[in-house]
């Protein structure tokens, strides 16, 4: 399933980037199957944005996001559940995890809400192998940013994907955390054939891209 | 284990006070609606079935009316006026009453109650008489004719003539034990005979005497008289029915009219069946006003995690499903708990019924269910669209 972008403008933000030239908005691009896509994209330039409008929790733009051969727009409550069940995932820049649940509960319910891809023993593992074993039967609201940011990280590797969209996903995590985590969402990535795109402020080497654009 | 977690994101405790007010005024409704139902279903059970029909259905004599120009020959009933009317809806069965063709009195045989009187006898089928007495038949070897005798007789005697005439007040067992001495003119001259009361009765208000005596008397002493019927009874659901009421009138029939006793419990019966049922729908409006809002509490309350939820990928179908499981169950407990009480009433009334000889079924009808699983079905649409409309404002 690639996913197509058409001159695609947030209505906010139109005036501010027609003046600017720009790999994504306006632009025509194609994010093909497998490609590992990074965007990099300084302060106040849409990055969130655009994540949003890819995942279709936003529709205020002009232009079409398009999914496989699909305008997003079209797409139904229950398409959009199962698409998003099955074969995007996503790592918000805002985390979101439930602040009223433990660590492990949050990343659970990803797990079995739909047909599970993982055996529950795999939350511990991902959670060792990030250093988060710890802190799973602890309420997320009282885990640290660094923390709920792996959290995160495992919740969104817990279903079925094609495409993973990360939001800024190392921000609040150190050199030699960042570099178990891109570990591991490339292991992930690579053992479902999937692709990602990544949204980040600065250049980086955690992954090796298949393409890099700047917003 | 989806559930489980769903059970703590979406959490209805925030309006538990408002939950136990639901339930109540859901219960009140539900044994209001319920019983009211089965009230109605129990008394058409009542006028249906066969046990009870001769205790409580109708029985009305009809005859035509007297005018000054009729004579006893224009009021006798044709064919075709009793075939007319066993084809009305009203009449359940018909039963032609048989007049003696003879002359009779009745006097005592004993000097301390003294008393002599003409009289004249009736007959009908059995099935219309409501005294079950052992003494009721007659053949050719009897000893006596048995005798059903109008309450209304005994009443004016002990009230009326026995105080005037300075003569003992009888008891209905104490007229039964005496034998009457009952004189026949025939045209070879008078018979005696000895009559006993069997019974005492409200239905017909003329003395009767089982139809083989009657048949057998007439052929003997009856002269060459008109043997058309002039009165015939009728077995009526209904005696308020107005088509009967109006079918009498155009046909210039007439009947005793103080067949009111029924047509009052009828009455009252209908009026504690609307006030129940209006009071109970009124109430379950009411509940599923506070069902509704409870919901839409609950969800509102949620709001942020249902739309987190539904952000990750619950499809919002995930979530009704869910939130139907969180709050219908309840109402089927409540339900199931209602028929169980309206159950447990229907056997004690039953109880209480058959020791005044009605007979009820002593479970319930399968018309309250019927309603209790429309209702149901109205609380699981109501659930269910509250909570779609909810979600999906969410």
């Amino acid at each position: 399933m690639q996913i197509e972008l058409k001159q695609v403008v947030p209505i906010p933000l139109k005036d501010k980037f027609m003046q600017r030239v720009s790999d994504v908005w306006n632009s025509n691009i194609i994010f093909k199957d497998k490609d590992w896509i990074k965007i990099k994209a300084p302060s106040g330039t849409g990055k969130t944005t655009l994540v949003h409008m890819l995942y279709k929790l936003r529709n205020d733009y002009e232009g079409t996001v398009i999914w496989g051969n699909k305008n997003i727009r079209d797409i139904d409550d229950k398409t959009l559940a199962e698409i998003r069940q099955s074969s995007v995932s996503i790592i918000f820049q805002d985390l979101r995890l439930f602040a009223n649940l433990t660590a492990r509960e949050n990343i659970e319910l990803k797990r079995v809400m739909q047909k599970p891809f993982y055996e529950s023993d795999v939350i511990d593992r991902m959670a060792e192998l990030l250093g988060v074993a710890h802190i799973l039967n602890q309420r997320a609201g009282l885990c640290s940013y660094g923390e709920q940011q792996r959290l995160a990280i495992i919740r969104a590797l817990m279903q079925p994907f094609n495409w993973l969209i990360m939001d800024e996903p190392f921000s609040h995590l150190d050199q030699a955390n960042m570099r178990k985590a891109a570990a591991l969402i490339a292991e992930e990535c690579t053992k479902r054939n999937a692709g990602f795109i990544l949204t980040d402020l600065d250049e980086d080497d955690h992954f090796t891209y298949s393409k890099q654009l700047t917003l | 284990m989806l559930n489980i977690l769903l059970k703590k994101l979406i959490k209805a405790s925030a309006g538990r006070s408002r939950f136990v007010l639901a339930v109540m005024g859901l219960s009140i409704a539900l044994l209001l609606i319920l019983s009211a139902v089965q009230v109605e279903a129990d008394y058409d059970d009542m006028l249906n079935n066969k046990n009870n029909q001769d205790s409580i259905a109708n029985f009305l004599v009809i005859n035509k009316e007297v005018t000054e120009s009729s004579n006893s020959a224009s009021t006798t009933l044709s064919e075709a006026d009793i075939a007319s009317l066993k084809k009305q809806p009203f009449v359940q069965e018909t039963g032609l009453l048989t007049p003696s063709r003879f002359k009779v009195s009745a006097q005592s045989v004993s000097n301390r109650i003294p008393f002599y009187t003409d009289l004249f006898f009736e007959s009908v089928p059995d099935e219309f008489i409501d005294v079950k007495s052992s003494g009721w038949k007659w053949d050719d070897n009897s000893t006596y004719i048995p005798m059903i005798v109008p309450n209304m007789f005994l009443t004016m005697y002990n009230f009326g003539f026995a105080a005037s005439q300075d003569l003992p007040q009888l008891s209905p067992e104490l007229v039964k034990s005496l034998p009457i001495q009952i004189n026949i003119k025939g045209p070879s001259g008078t018979v005696s005979y000895i009559g006993k009361a069997v019974g005492f009765s409200d239905r017909i208000s003329s003395v009767l005497v089982p139809q083989p005596f009657m048949d057998w008397a007439n052929k003997k002493f009856g002269g060459n008289q008109n043997t058309q019927p002039s009165r015939i009874i009728i077995k009526t659901k209904d005696p308020g029915d107005p088509v009967l009421v109006n079918y009498l009138k155009v046909h210039g029939l007439t009947t005793d009219s103080d067949k009111t006793r029924f047509s009052k419990l009828r009455k009252t019966v209908d009026i504690i069946v609307n006030f129940s049922w209006i009071t109970g729908a009124v109430m379950l409006l009411f509940a599923l006003l506070i069902f509704t809002l409870f919901i839409q509490l609950t969800i509102a309350s949620a709001r942020e995690e249902i739309v987190l939820l539904i952000t990750l990928g619950a499809a919002p179908r995930q979530l009704q499903r869910f939130l139907v499981k969180q709050f219908f169950p309840s109402n089927i407990v409540i339900t199931a708990i209602v028929l169980g009480v309206i159950a447990a009433l229907q056997v004690w009334l039953q109880q209480i019924l058959q020791g005044q000889n009605i007979y009820l079924n002593p479970v319930i009808s399968v018309y309250s269910i019927v309603t209790a699983i429309l209702i149901l079905l109205v609380l699981w649409i109501v659930n269910f669209t509250t909570i779609r409309k909810y979600i999906r404002q969410a």
